[in-house]
């Protein structure tokens, strides 16, 4: 479930707690994926968010929202996999390229992000 | 990968569904920071196709436009990411997770290394639990799936 809402090998997350939590601009849509799991997104571009069951204290956030992804503690572990991807464990073996390597500069320059900043801004857009 | 096509896939909640008549290209992944914060996750898993071999079979998707010649589409119902576009390609990649069949493409590259994040080179060795071991048997009833199957 986690692939498919994520669109991914599956979801990245930490837990927070809920009472330290707030939404500081607008309130993500939610789907209910089981009955008793939130999964909370941005209904304007689609971001997934966040998890959260029924009446549990924490939120799980999906760390590539967060401003400073890296910021989160050292992942623990994976769960769920039973439908773990095949590809997963080869991941890090995979020829890499940089973005300016594949971009011409032209297409640099007309690729100029639109994507909300990572760090909280007055107005926007 | 022509073995591959055709090929369904959707989003979670099923209101938007497309089919792949063109084969798939350039499986990869993407570390660039658009990416991650765009599927909310370490990175992005896309395979590439001919804009003219996808079809949306059910629904159609939310666009955003990431960048000046970007478009990204998702599910307006419940956020899963679908696909991404270069406006003036003629091609387009959706997201393997969004696959019926994502075990189907491997990715052969990353790209946008210069955002990758320290975690994702630890990600493969973290000790796995299947769900079974993970939730009490009594309880697994409450976490069925309500997201549509992986078929149209």
């Amino acid at each position: 479930m986690c692939q498919k809402a994520f669109g991914s090998f599956g979801a990245a997350l930490v837990c927070v707690d809920a009472r330290r939590f707030q939404w500081t601009r607008g309130t993500p849509a939610i789907f209910r994926s089981s009955p008793i799991v939130s999964r909370g997104f941005c209904a304007r571009c689609g971001t997934p968010m966040f998890m959260r069951e029924d009446g549990d204290d924490n939120y799980e956030i999906a760390i590539g929202t967060l401003d400073d992804p890296s910021a989160v503690p050292k992942m623990t572990e994976q769960t769920g996999v039973e439908s773990k991807l095949p590809w997963f464990d080869n991941m890090l073996t995979l020829p890499m390229q940089r973005t300016e390597a594949y971009r011409s500069s032209e297409e640099l320059a007309r690729l100029k992000s639109l994507q909300h900043p990572d760090h909280d801004t007055e107005h926007w857009p | 990968m022509t073995e591959n096509v055709p090929a369904t896939g959707g989003c979670q909640c099923g209101a938007v569904r497309y089919a792949i008549t063109t084969p798939f290209e350039n499986p990869h992944i993407c570390h660039c920071r658009m990416c991650q914060k765009a599927f909310g996750n370490y990175f992005a898993a896309l395979v590439g196709t001919r804009k003219t071999g996808l079809v949306w079979t059910r629904g159609t998707p939310g666009i955003f436009r990431s960048s000046c010649i970007v478009s990204r589409g998702f599910c307006r119902d419940c956020g899963t990411p679908l696909s991404i576009a270069d406006d003036d390609s003629e091609r387009i990649a959706v997201s393997i997770g969004s696959l019926d069949h994502p075990e189907t493409v491997m990715p052969a590259k990353q790209y946008g290394t210069e955002a990758r994040l320290p975690a994702f080179e630890r990600l493969h060795t973290l000790p796995g639990i299947r769900t079974e071991d993970d939730v009490p048997a009594e309880l697994m009833a409450k976490y069925r799936s309500l997201q549509h199957p992986d078929r149209d």
